[in-house]
C-alpha cells in the first residue's frame, strides 16, 4: 500500500552533511591563502592590518622563476607525453609479450614517489659525484656526461615519475577507440602507416590534448624533483620558490602567498580548460566501453618494443632502486668503492634513529586513519555527486575537485594559517596532517570510488528500491557490498598516497607529528646522502608491501584500480 | 632596551678592567621579579633548581633546535639517557627559520616549546627582549664567564661554540693550490665549486659580519661572483666536499671536519691566520613552557659538566665548550688555542641582521 | 487519443492504475508529452512502440524511478504522484514490483537471497521466507538453483530468478521493462507463454513495456501504442490489429499496405466505402464507424492480399498485376507487386514459385480494407 511521504530523510541528512564537511575542508584554507596573499601590512601581525595587491606585483621581481617554471613544466610535459604515447601505443595496440603486466607496472613509478626518483637521479647525475659521470670519466670521457641539476634534468625526473598520468590517460583514449574505424580505412586499401596518420592520430589527438593540459597543470605544481635537484644550484621554480621564501630568514610570507595564489589561478584555469575540451562535465574517466582495441601483430619487432618497455621501467624503477641501495651500503658513496667503503651502518642508524621510527610510525598511523576515514567520506561524496539527485550536487563536484588545482604546498600554506588560529589545538599535531591529507586527496578518492560506482548498473539499486528497500537498507545490502572491491582499491590508494605525501606535510609537521617523506627530504638537506638513501629505501619497502597487497586483493576480487 | 645596552657596556668595561662583579647584584631588577629561589638539589652529578620529581611527572620535553637532524637527536639522546622518564620531542630548523617559527606561534597564542637552542646571538637577545625566555638562574651558572651568559643572566647561556675555517677536498685540490687565507676564497678558480651556508644560519651571519669588519664590504661582493652553493647544514657541505661536488667550502665548521675525517673522507681544514669566525650556540628555557620543570632541568643538565661533555664528545655535535672547567675537544684542541673571531659589538651586529639577510639572500636565495 | 472502450463492455470496473496527463521533460527535451490511460485490476496492459516513444519513461514514472513534470498517477485509488497537489511518493513506498531489462540480479548474493530480498525488507520471519521463496522458485522452475551464486547463471536463468523475486512478496502490481529483449528468439518465444500463464495464475495487474509486436499481441489484455511521447491508439490486441486507426499503427502492428484515394460517394454501396486511387483503381473498404473525409487512407494487411494465377471468384477489389519481386522468408514468402504507380506487398504462405514479371491476380475482401481515422 503506498504510504505518505515524509520530508526528512536519512538520504538528505547524509548528503548535505558530507557536502558541508567537504566545503569546510576545501574552502576554509583557500580563504586564508588569499588573505595572506592580500596582506600588505606587517607580516608579523595577525590578522592582517592592510590589504592590497602589492604582493602580486612583487612576484614580477622574480621573472627568472616564472621562466624556469615554464621551461621545466613544458619540457616535462612534452617528455611525459612522448613516454606516455609511446608506451600506450606499445601496450594497447601491439602484441608485445606481457603487455598486461606492463600496464600494471606503469603505475609503479608513481607509487615510488618522485622524491625517490630525484634522490636516485641526483646520485646518478650530479656533474661531479654522479655515478654515471664517474663511470664516464673512468671510460675516458671529459668532465661530465649528464648534469641532472639543470632544467632538463629536473624535467626528466618529473616526466619519469609524475608522467605516468599521461600514460593512463592516453591509454584510456586508445582503448576506447572503435577499431572498426581503422579497419574501414584498411579495407579501403590504406596501408598501416597511412591509417595511423589519417585515421588513428586525428582520433587520438583530442584525448592527447586533454592529457597534455592535465599533465601540464600537474607539472606546474610539482615540487619534489625541483626541490632536490634545483635548490642547490639556486634553480627555483614557483613551488620551490614558495618553499624557499617561507623557510628562509627573514621569510617573505606574503609574496609566497601571492605566488601560491597565482599558481592556483593558473592551474585552475588549465583544469577548467581540460574539462571543457575533454570531459564535458565529469572527472571520471569513462572505462568499460565495449570495444576491444585492435592489436597489431608486429612480428619480431615485438622483442625490440619489449626492450623499450623494459628500458623505460629500468630507468624509472630499476635503476633508481639499485642506485639507492648501492649508495646506502657505502660510507661515502662513489661509483667504484674501495673494499673498506662498504658498511651497514647507514641502515643501522636509519632503523634505530628514534626520529625515523616515530616518523614511520606516524606515517603508518596516519595512512590508516586517512584511508579509513577517507573511504567513508569520499564514498559518501561520490554517491552524493554522481548518484543522488539532491539539488546542488553539481556544485559540490566543483568544490571537491578544487584541490586538484592547488599544488599541495600552496594548500598547506593556507592550512597552516587556517588552523593555527583555530581554537581547538590541532596545530602541529597529527590531526592537522590528517585534515590536510583528507582535503588534498579528495579528488583522488572521489574519482576512484566514483569510477567504480558508475560501473555498477543503476538498475541493481533501483531493483532494491522496487522491492521496497529504504535508502539506508539498500545502501547497506546492495550498494556497499558491490562497491567493496572498489572501496578496497581506494583504501589502498589513499594509504599509499598519504605515506608518500610531501608537499603538504613538509610545511605542517610539528614536533609530535613527523612523517616519513618530509623526513627523508630533511635528511637529504641535513645529513649524508648515504643515510638518506637508506631511509628512502625503508620508506619504499613499506610502500611496496602496500602495493603488493593492493594488486593481490584487487586481482582476486576482479576490480581494477583506477588512478 | 637602553638598560641592557648600558649594562653590557658597563660589565664589559668592568671585565676589561679586570673587576669581577657579583652576578646577582647586577641582575637585581629581573631577579627580584622571579619566584623566591629554592636551594638547589643535586641530581646525578650536577646541581639543579628544578623540581626533578615534578619534571619526571611532566614526562615530556619539547626542544626547538637549529642543529641538523642527527645533531638535535643526539642532544636529546644525551638528556634522555640521564633522565629516561622524560620523553623528548624536537623540531629542528636553521636558526632564522626556527626563530621565526617560534615567534609566529607565540603571536598566535601557541606556547608549545620548552627549550630553544639557537646558533645566533642576535635572535636570542631579541627573544629575551620579548620576554620569550624564562628567567631561570641555574646553580651551574657560576661555571661560566659573564660574557657567555645572557645579560642579565638567567635567560640563556652559551652551550658551545662553533668555529669555522676553510675546508677543501684533498684529492682534487693539491696542498699547494689550497686556500690559506680568507682572501683565497675569492680566487676565481673556485667559481661554481665553492659552498657556504644559507642566510638563516647564525654562523654564516657571524662570518659575514666579522670578515666584513676585517676586509671591508667589498669582500662579500666579490664572493658573490663565485656563485657559491648554499646549504642548511654543515654535514651537507662536507658531504659534497667529500664527494667532490664542491672543491672548497668557505665555511668549514671544525666539528664537521672532525666528523668527516673520522669517516675517512679526504678533506682538509685550514685555519686562516686572521682568525676563525665563531658563533655561540645559545640554550635557554622558554617562558610559558608546557613543561617548565623539565625545561629547567634541561638547562641545568646542559650547563653541567656532564651535559657539556656530551655536547663535546657526541660526533654529531663536537662543540667547543666555554665552561671554565671544560676539558679540551676530542682532537686535543682547546677553544682558547684557536683565534676566534666574534663580533666586537653585539648590538651593532644585531642591527645589521637585515642588511646581511638582504645581501646574502640576494646572492644565494630569493 | 482517449482510450476506446472495449467493445461489448458495460460499466468498467474501478481501475487499479490511473495515469492522467502525464508529462515528462528532460530539461527542454520531451520524453512523454501528455499520456493518459487506465489499467484494470488483473489485466496486463502493454505499452508498445518504437524506441524513443516514451514507453519506458512512462513505466518508470509509474514505478517512481523517474520524476514527471506534470500529471497525476493513482494506484488503487491513492495518489502517488500529483504535480498539482505537489505529491510524489518514493518508489520504495509505492508497493509495486518490477522486472528489469537487465534482470538486475545481485551478483554478490545467492539465488535464494536474491528472491528473498523483498521479504526481508518486509521483515518476514525466516520460516515464512523460506517457504515463500521455495514456492516462487518452484513456479519458475529454478528450485534446484536456490543456493547457486547468482553471478553464475545464464541469461534465461537470471530472467526467471528476477521474475520470482518480483512476485514473491505478492505485490498487487508488476511492472515489466522489456524483460525478454536480451534473450534469443527461441527462448523469448517460450518465456512469453510462461510469463502469460504466470500472470494469469497469480492474477496480478501488470504493465508491460516492449517494442516487440509479437510479444505485445501474444501477452496483452490491452495494448497502448505510443509514438513520440503520445498515445496513438489503445485497445485489445485484436482491435489494434484489425482496426488500426492511423497509418502509423497500421504499419507498426503487422505489416500493411497504405492506399490513398478520393472518396467516391457515388460508388458507396452496402455499407462499403469506395475510394479511387490516383491510378484510377476503385477500392472497396469498410469505415467501421469512422468519419470519412473527401480524401482518405485505407490499410490492407499484407496477409490479406490473396494472390492467384487464375481469376478469383470475387467481384470487388480484384486486379491483375505484375510480380516485381519475391522474397523467400521461410514460413511465408513476401511478394512485391506493381499496382498502378504503387507498390503492393503480399504475404503468402507456401505457394508455387512466381517469376518476376509474371502476371497474377490479387484480391482482398472489403472487410479487410480498413479506413483509417483522421
Amino acid at each position: 500500500m503506498p504510504s505518505a511521504e515524509s520530508s526528512f530523510s536519512a538520504q538528505k541528512f547524509a548528503g548535505y552533511g558530507v557536502a558541508a564537511v567537504a566545503a569546510v575542508l576545501v574552502l576554509y584554507p583557500v580563504f586564508f591563502l588569499l588573505q595572506a596573499a592580500l596582506d600588505v601590512g606587517d607580516p608579523q601581525v595577525r590578522p592582517p592590518t592592510a590589504y592590497g595587491l602589492d604582493n602580486f606585483s612583487g612576484i614580477f621581481q622574480y621573472p627568472q622563476i616564472l621562466l624556469n617554471t615554464l621551461t621545466v613544466s613544458v619540457a616535462a610535459t612534452v617528455m611525459s607525453l612522448v613516454f606516455g604515447f609511446v608506451m600506450a601505443w606499445i601496450l594497447t595496440r601491439t602484441n608485445v609479450p606481457g603487455r598486461h603486466l606492463f600496464e600494471q607496472l606503469m603505475a609503479v613509478p608513481y607509487y615510488l614517489t618522485p622524491l625517490l626518483g630525484a634522490l636516485a637521479w641526483s646520485l646518478l647525475g650530479s656533474p661531479e659525484s654522479g655515478f654515471i659521470n664517474q663511470v664516464w670519466r673512468a671510460l675516458g670521457g671529459n668532465d661530465h656526461l649528464i648534469d641532472i641539476n639543470t632544467a632538463y634534468g629536473i624535467a626528466w625526473v618529473m616526466a619519469l615519475f609524475e608522467g605516468s598520468v599521461a600514460f593512463v590517460m592516453i591509454a584510456a583514449v586508445m582503448k576506447s577507440m572503435d577499431p572498426a574505424l581503422e579497419e574501414a580505412s584498411q579495407i579501403m586499401g590504406a596501408g598501416r602507416l597511412r591509417t595511423m596518420l589519417r585515421i588513428t592520430l586525428p582520433l587520438v589527438v583530442p584525448g592527447v590534448l586533454g592529457a597534455a593540459i592535465f599533465v601540464f597543470a600537474e607539472m606546474l605544481g610539482s615540487f619534489a624533483a625541483a626541490l632536490v635537484l634545483g635548490t642547490p644550484s639556486r634553480y627555483y621554480v614557483i613551488t620551490t620558490a614558495i618553499y624557499q621564501l617561507v623557510q628562509q630568514y627573514p621569510p617573505k610570507i606574503q609574496i609566497a602567498a601571492a605566488m601560491g595564489a597565482s599558481l592556483f589561478a593558473v592551474m585552475f584555469f588549465m583544469l577548467f580548460l581540460y574539462r571543457r575540451i575533454v570531459m564535458a562535465g565529469s572527472y571520471v574517466t569513462i572505462t568499460g566501453k565495449a570495444f576491444r582495441p585492435r592489436v597489431a601483430d608486429i612480428g619480431p619487432l615485438r622483442y625490440l618494443l619489449l626492450g623499450v618497455c623494459l628500458l623505460y621501467l629500468f630507468a624509472a624503477v630499476g635503476l633508481p632502486l639499485i642506485t639507492l641501495l648501492y649508495a646506502s651500503l657505502q660510507k661515502i658513496a662513489v661509483a667504484f668503492p674501495a673494499a673498506d667503503n662498504w658498511t651497514l651502518e647507514n641502515f643501522r642508524i636509519a632503523v634505530t634513529m628514534n626520529a625515523v621510527r616515530s616518523a614511520l610510525g606516524n606515517s603508518l598511523l596516519l595512512g590508516f586513519a586517512t584511508a579509513t576515514i577517507g573511504v567513508v567520506l569520499m564514498g559518501l561524496l561520490a554517491w552524493l555527486i554522481y548518484r543522488s539527485r539532491l539539488p546542488g550536487s553539481g556544485l559540490i563536484e566543483y568544490v571537491v575537485m578544487f584541490p586538484q588545482a592547488v599544488p599541495r604546498l600552496v594548500f598547506a600554506f593556507g592550512l597552516m594559517w587556517a588552523w593555527v588560529v583555530f581554537p581547538i589545538p590541532i596545530y602541529g599535531t597529527l590531526s592537522l596532517l590528517l585534515i590536510a591529507y583528507l582535503t588534498v586527496f579528495l579528488p583522488l578518492g572521489v574519482r576512484t570510488i566514483a569510477g567504480v560506482m558508475l560501473q555498477i548498473d543503476k538498475s541493481l539499486e533501483e531493483c532494491a528500491q522496487m522491492c521496497g528497500a529504504s535508502w539506508a537498507f539498500r545502501v547497506r545490502t546492495v550498494t556497499i557490498p558491490l562497491l567493496v572491491p572498489g572501496l578496497v582499491a581506494a583504501w589502498l590508494l589513499l594509504f599509499i598516497a598519504s605515506i608518500r605525501e610531501l608537499g603538504a606535510s613538509i610545511l605542517l609537521m610539528g614536533p609530535h607529528s613527523k612523517v616519513i617523506t618530509p623526513s627523508i627530504v630533511e635528511s637529504w638537506f641535513g645529513t649524508s646522502s648515504e643515510l638518506t638513501a637508506a631511509l628512502a629505501l625503508i620508506q619504499t619497502l613499506v610502500v611496496a608491501i602496500a602495493m603488493i597487497v593492493l594488486v593481490t586483493i584487487t586481482r582476486r576480487v576482479g576490480a581494477h584500480p583506477v588512478e | 632596551m637602553a638598560d641592557s645596552k648600558k649594562s653590557i657596556v658597563t660589565r664589559r668595561m668592568l671585565l676589561k678592567a679586570g673587576a669581577a662583579v657579583p652576578l646577582l647584584g647586577m641582575a637585581a631588577p629581573a631577579v627580584l621579579a622571579q619566584a623566591p629561589l629554592k636551594s638547589p638539589t643535586k641530581i646525578l652529578d650536577f646541581m639543579t633548581n628544578a623540581d626533578v620529581a615534578k619534571a619526571e611527572q611532566e614526562g615530556q620535553l619539547v626542544f626547538y633546535c637549529h642543529e641538523n637532524e642527527p645533531g638535535t637527536a643526539g642532544i636529546m639522546e644525551g638528556f634522555r639517557k640521564d633522565f629516561p622518564k622524560i620523553n623528548t620531542s624536537y623540531v629542528r630548523a636553521q636558526t632564522g627559520a626556527l626563530y621565526n617559527k617560534i615567534v609566529s606561534e607565540r603571536s598566535a597564542g601557541r606556547f608549545d616549546v620548552d627549550v630553544i637552542q639557537l646558533s645566533d646571538l642576535a635572535p636570542a637577545v631579541d627573544f629575551q627582549k620579548k620576554g620569550g625566555y624564562e628567567q631561570y638562574l641555574s646553580p651551574e651558572t657560576g661555571a661560566y664567564k659573564a660574557d657567555h651568559l645572557s645579560s642579565p643572566a638567567g635567560s640563556f647561556f652559551w652551550t658551545g661554540v662553533d668555529p669555522a675555517g676553510i675546508a677543501y677536498n684533498s684529492t682534487k685540490v693539491s696542498a699547494a693550490d689550497a686556500p690559506k687565507t680568507w682572501q683565497d676564497i675569492l680566487n676565481p678558480r673556485w667559481k661554481g665549486s665553492i659552498s657556504c651556508k644559507i642566510s638563516a644560519s647564525g654562523l654564516q651571519f657571524v662570518q659575514w659580519y666579522t670578515l666584513r669588519k676585517l676586509y671591508g664590504a667589498d669582500f662579500w661582493k666579490e664572493f658573490a661572483k663565485q656563485n657559491p652553493h648554499a646549504f642548511d647544514s654543515r654535514v651537507q657541505l662536507f658531504d659534497r666536499l667529500a664527494k667532490g661536488d664542491d672543491l672548497i667550502t668557505a665555511i668549514g665548521e671544525y666539528p664537521a671536519y672532525i666528523l668527516f675525517k673520522d669517516k675517512g673522507a679526504k678533506v682538509e681544514f685550514v685555519a686562516p691566520a686572521d682568525g676563525l669566525p665563531a658563533t655561540p650556540l645559545i640554550v635557554g628555557a622558554v617562558s610559558k613552557a608546557p613543561h617548565p620543570e623539565a625545561a629547567k632541568l634541561f638547562v641545568d643538565w646542559a650547563m653541567s659538566k656532564r651535559g657539556q661533555a656530551w655536547y663535546q664528545t657526541n660526533p654529531n655535535l663536537y662543540y667547543g665548550s666555554v665552561r671554565t672547567d671544560a676539558p679540551p675537544m676530542p682532537t686535543g684542541v682547546r677553544l682558547g688555542d684557536l683565534k676566534l673571531l666574534y663580533p666586537a659589538d653585539w648590538d651593532d651586529y644585531a642591527a645589521n641582521r637585515d642588511v646581511f639577510a638582504k645581501e646574502w639572500n640576494g646572492m644565494i636565495g630569493l | 487519443m482517449p482510450p476506446s472502450p472495449a467493445p461489448g463492455s458495460q460499466v468498467s470496473p474501478t481501475p487499479h492504475i490511473e495515469v492522467n496527463g502525464l508529462e515528462l521533460y528532460y530539461g527542454s527535451v520531451p520524453a512523454v508529452r501528455g499520456v493518459s490511460f487506465n489499467v484494470l485490476p488483473g489485466e496486463q496492459l502493454t505499452l508498445l512502440g518504437p524506441s524513443g516513444c516514451g514507453k519506458t519513461t512512462t513505466l518508470r514514472a509509474i514505478a517512481g524511478l523517474e520524476q514527471p513534470t506534470a500529471g497525476e498517477i493513482r494506484i488503487d485509488g491513492v495518489t502517488v504522484y500529483s504535480s498539482q497537489r505537489g505529491i510524489s511518493i518514493r518508489a520504495e513506498k509505492r508497493g509495486l514490483s518490477m522486472v528489469f531489462q537487465s534482470y538486475a540480479i545481485w551478483p554478490h548474493m545467492t539465488v535464494f537471497e536474491n528472491v528473498a530480498y523483498g521479504l526481508r525488507v518486509r521483515r518476514k520471519v525466516a520460516a515464512e521466507i523460506a517457504e515463500r521463496v521455495d514456492r516462487a522458485l518452484e513456479m519458475v522452475q529454478m528450485r534446484n538453483f536456490a543456493s547457486r551464486r547468482a553471478a553464475q547463471l545464464s541469461g534465461g536463468q537470471q530472467q526467471r530468478v528476477a521474475l520470482a523475486r518480483a512476485f514473491v512478496f505478492s505485490p498487487s502490481v508488476l511492472l515489466f521493462d522489456e524483460p525478454l529483449s536480451n534473450l534469443d528468439a527461441k527462448l523469448r518465444a517460450d518465456m512469453r507463454i510462461e510469463l502469460r500463464e504466470l500472470q494469469h495464475r497469480l492474477g496480478i495487474t501488470s504493465v508491460y513495456v516492449t517494442h516487440d509486436l509479437e510479444e505485445a499481441l501474444a501477452m496483452s489484455d490491452r495494448i497502448v501504442v505510443m509514438r513520440d511521447g503520445l498515445i496513438e491508439q489503445t485497445g485489445t490486441p485484436d482491435e489494434i490489429y484489425r482496426l488500426p486507426n492511423s497509418a502509423f499503427v497500421a504499419d507498426f502492428v503487422g505489416s500493411a499496405n497504405l492506399i490513398r484515394g478520393r472518396h467516391r460517394v457515388d460508388l458507396d454501396t452496402d455499407g462499403l466505402t469506395a475510394l479511387e486511387t490516383s491510378a484510377g483503381h476503385i477500392v472497396y473498404g469498410m469505415a467501421y464507424e469512422r468519419a470519412v473525409g473527401a480524401e482518405l487512407v485505407v490499410s490492407v494487411r499484407t496477409v490479406h492480399l490473396r494472390i492467384s494465377t487464375e481469376p478469383p471468384a470475387a467481384m470487388q477489389n480484384v486486379w491483375r498485376v505484375p510480380v516485381r519481386q519475391t522474397v523467400f522468408q521461410g514460413d511465408f514468402t513476401q511478394v512485391h507487386l506493381g499496382w498502378g504507380e504503387q507498390h503492393l506487398i503480399a504475404r503468402c504462405a507456401a505457394m508455387e514459385p512466381l517469376a518476376a514479371g509474371q502476371q497474377v491476380y490479387i484480391a482482398v475482401e472489403p472487410r479487410h480494407v480498413v479506413v483509417l481515422a483522421g
